[in-house]
């Protein structure tokens, strides 16, 4: 949808900002505009520079040269509490709500923080009714916000932010935890905000969305400006992410369906976990990239998780090359072959403390006798990831790696394990488009080389896009298989959600 | 790989670095302790001559003994995430056993019999731990009530004099023109580094400790492992029972209620985080050697023991608030 542009004068001017921490230039002469009047996108990877320059306009950080101008004048914000008062507001994408207070609560109060004096209470909650109203708000106000959903916490964020009577207001990745229903309801209303003229600042991966809803794009890379210019321009998200990535990447290729050599590898049949997921049976096949979709809570991960043998209350059998086998803890599953790479990297795919080396040999270090041969895990890791495309130091600690390639390390250790049937819970989450791609790319691969690999998605994109065979899981239940060309957006959302 | 299906330029090579940085913090917060106990001995040295003489220095690390022993098996067990509270305890009844041992038999088996009381402790640590979900915390204090009280039982509520020399030339006497209990300090602290650095047993301790879940994951016997480590401490804990029986002469069942505190000071003043994941052997040693030092200066002053506690507590937060505040720059 596009949008007339006004000619106002721009009511944020970022000049030549610069800003360097030990050892990395995080922002290097960065300068452009934003107007009053529009959705403004800001797309980068991670590590371009996005978020330092958001915390640089919000004072968090102070930039090392260059400055920011407000409606023409030069301003330098010592602190977030300046820049609120001088009408920046912030979403960050971890909300920031206290749980057991209500919205009009949460939105008075962050209002408290920022003015001393006495607070009328009765004005206030007033004014933060007003803008809950406006904000579409449906939600009771004084219910405490643990009960709400994430959609609504969302709102109450935007609308405490907008009681700071901010002009400008940055959201970091809104759409992140929404449904796309959901997230519809917040193009609704940031569309709204944009007819109010505010500056709206949107943070995203998510180019489909960024296309859809932005009137000018800002794209960071390694912290340098890399463009800036008007929807119009832009002819696609691969034309974004070439600027993002600064090369060009295609979504990998399918391959055409050959359904007559299929092997099978894996079969489960009646997998029931009472509660969670009801009779669930499906059989994978060696070359093929095969994924579980559904809302979240449908049950996937923990099929997933019953799988790898980490649910011992899970019934049901399992066949691998067609024999029957046991699989009762994670290391039985390691042993027959089967790598999960969990959801959440940080929490149940790295110790962030160890090195890239020693988190990829995990389940086997190199060595007799009980010692460890550094020298050979680090080779084989190196190796491993050179696979991967990654280059870098193994002895590093993980904690220091981006996103990207915290995952590649997690994939490292399964393809040292030599595992035949790859379980990835949500790969590509919280990874930027270049990364993404690469993980696409990997999966295609280990695919052709005959292995099995079952992926759990909630982005609809990736599972078009990367999938063989799509089994649709709702409610614990799988409903529906779709095969080659019936899988499209529309069909997997019509299973997962009614049928 | 995928090179045919991507157009791309070789991605960015990342220069190389040769250590990441959290071993360099690590040894930068050893070499900062080592500095801060010379710094001591040189002050107290300047106030009193004797202070810097090689028989003192041999005293202060034989003061640090015990506890650097008994830190460096914490230091085991708190890398997993968990805490023994029951070391005290067990050098109590490991020097009672190892004093009545002596007396009987010969010191070797006076000496593995001290090692063996702790071994056995530990392992029944281990055990509740792993079976019951109770935290380390609950299990250590509860072991250390009965064992403190069996080390009661066991002597009568008395101490037991008349070790013989021969006992307290082996363990506490010297070889190679050391003390041996020093020896043993350096051996076991050199053995532990070894141990971390080089075994798998250390990798799944600090796996273990950082990250449960993808220990468990990756097909670590988390429950083994941490078995382990209790073990460990407790059989440091024992032979710290025969050594103070061998220098003391005597062995005294109510020993070890000080002990606990010191020796986990020295544990997280070197630089071993209480949340598990994290540690440092060479740390728990020389955070010993810097209580001890610091004991030891203040004695040489005529200070007062009550005020030594004060001294010697203080040092203690001092030093993590330092840690706190150097990270926090870092930022």
């Amino acid at each position: 949808m596009n949008h007339q542009l006004k000619s106002q004068a721009a009511v944020l001017k970022i000049k030549n900002v610069s800003k360097a921490f030990p050892g990395v230039q995080a922002l290097n002469n960065v300068s452009f505009s934003v107007y009053p009047g529009e959705i403004h996108a800001l797309l980068g990877e991670n590590g371009a520079g996005k978020s330092t320059l958001l915390k640089t306009i919000f004072g968090v950080h102070r930039p090392d040269s260059g400055t920011f101008e407000i409606d023409g004048q030069e301003v330098i914000f010592k602190s977030p509490a300046e820049a609120i008062n001088n009408g920046i507001a912030m979403v960050h994408q971890e909300l920031s709500l206290i749980p057991q207070m209500n919205a009009i609560q949460n939105i008075v109060l962050g209002r408290e923080m920022m003015r001393l004096g006495t607070i009328n209470w009765s004005e206030a909650k007033k004014r933060a009714e007003i803008s809950l109203q406006k904000i579409g708000f449906k939600g009771n106000p004084y219910e405490s916000v643990s009960k709400l959903s994430v959609a609504q916490q969302q709102l109450i964020e935007i609308a405490r932010a907008l009681s700071f009577e901010a002009r400008i207001l940055i959201l970091d990745e809104p759409t992140s935890a929404l449904t796309s229903q959901e997230s519809n309801q917040l193009f609704e209303i940031v569309e709204k905000l944009r007819a109010d003229n505010y500056a709206i600042i949107y943070v995203s991966h998510r180019l489909k969305e960024v296309l859809k809803i932005c009137d000018r794009v800002t794209v960071l890379r390694d912290g340098k400006l890399i463009t800036s210019i008007v929807r119009n321009e832009i002819q696609g998200e691969h034309d974004l992410i070439r600027h993002m990535v600064g090369r060009s990447l295609t979504e990998v290729e399918k391959p055409s369906l050959n359904t007559a050599n299929k092997v099978e590898v894996l079969r489960v049949e009646n997998l029931t976990i009472p509660g969670v997921v009801e009779d669930v049976s499906m059989s994978l096949y060696a070359g093929e990239i095969v994924c579980l979709a559904g809302m979240v809570g449908s049950g996937r991960t923990e099929i997933v998780r019953a799988i790898n043998g980490a649910d011992p209350s899970s019934t049901g059998q399992i066949y691998l090359n067609r024999k029957r086998i046991e699989i009762r803890n994670p290391r039985s599953a390691i042993n027959y072959g089967i790598a999960l790479l969990t959801e959440d990297r940080k929490r149940q795919g790295l110790v962030l403390h160890m090195s890239a080396a020693s988190n990829a040999t995990l389940p086997n270090p190199p060595g007799k006798f009980g010692f460890i041969s550094r020298k050979k895990q680090e080779s084989i890791t190196a190796q491993a990831l050179s696979l991967l495309n990654a280059n870098f130091s193994v002895s590093k600690v993980v904690k220091e790696l981006s996103g990207g390639t915290q995952q590649k390390v997690v994939l490292a250790r399964w393809l040292i394990t030599n595992s035949q049937i790859f379980i990835f819970d949500e790969p590509t989450r919280g990874i930027d488009v270049g990364a993404k791609l690469e993980i696409h790319n990997l999966m295609r691969d280990l695919a052709t080389k005959g292995k099995v690999i079952l992926m759990i998605s909630s982005d609809l994109p990736e599972v078009i896009a990367v999938s063989d065979r799509v089994l649709v899981i709702r409610r614990g239940s799988l409903v529906k298989e779709l095969v080659g060309k019936e899988i499209t957006e529309e069909e997997v959302v019509l299973h997962a959600t009614q049928g | 790989m995928s090179k045919n299906l991507i157009e791309s330029n070789n991605p960015p090579v990342v220069s190389p670095r040769t250590s990441s940085s959290s071993v360099l913090r690590r040894g930068a917060r050893q070499g900062a302790l080592l500095i801060v106990v010379i710094m001591l001995i040189v002050y107290f040295g300047l106030l009193n001559s004797y202070f810097i003489s090689s028989q003192n220095i041999q005293n202060i690390l034989l003061q640090a003994t015990i506890v650097g022993i008994l830190g460096i098996g914490q230091t085991y067990v708190i890398i997993t995430g968990g805490i023994d509270l029951s070391i005290g305890s067990i050098v109590a009844t490991a020097t009672v056993c190892s004093g009545i041992f002596s007396t009987h038999t010969s010191p070797v088996v006076a000496i593995v019999g001290g090692i063996l009381v702790g071994v056995m402790a530990g392992l029944v640590n281990g055990l509740l731990i792993v079976t019951t979900k109770i935290t380390p915390f609950i299990i250590t204090l509860g072991t250390m009530g009965i064992y403190s009280g069996l080390a009661l039982i066991i002597s009568g509520g008395q101490a037991i004099y008349g070790i013989p020399t021969s006992f307290q030339h082996a363990l506490a006497g010297k070889a190679f023109g050391s003390p041996v209990p020093i020896l043993l300090f350096a051996f076991l602290t050199t053995l532990s580094v070894f141990v971390m650095k080089y075994t798998k047993f250390g990798e799944y301790l600090v796996a273990i400790g950082g990250n449960p879940e993808v220990a468990t994951l990756a097909g670590i016997s988390v429950r083994r492992n941490t078995a382990y480590a209790y073990v460990v401490s407790g059989s440091l804990a024992g032979l710290c029972g025969a050594i103070l029986a061998a220098r003391l002469g005597a062995a005294d069942p109510n020993t070890g209620s000080d002990l606990l505190l010191v020796a986990i000071a020295a544990t997280v003043m070197g630089g071993t985080k209480l949340a598990g994941g994290e540690g440092s052997m060479v740390g728990a040693a020389f955070g010993a050697i810097l209580i001890a030092t610091l004991t030891a200066g203040l004695t040489s002053l005529n200070v007062q023991a009550f005020y030594q506690k004060v001294a010697v507590g203080t040092a203690i937060i001092l030093t993590i608030l330092i840690d706190q505040f150097v990270k926090g720059r870092r930022r």
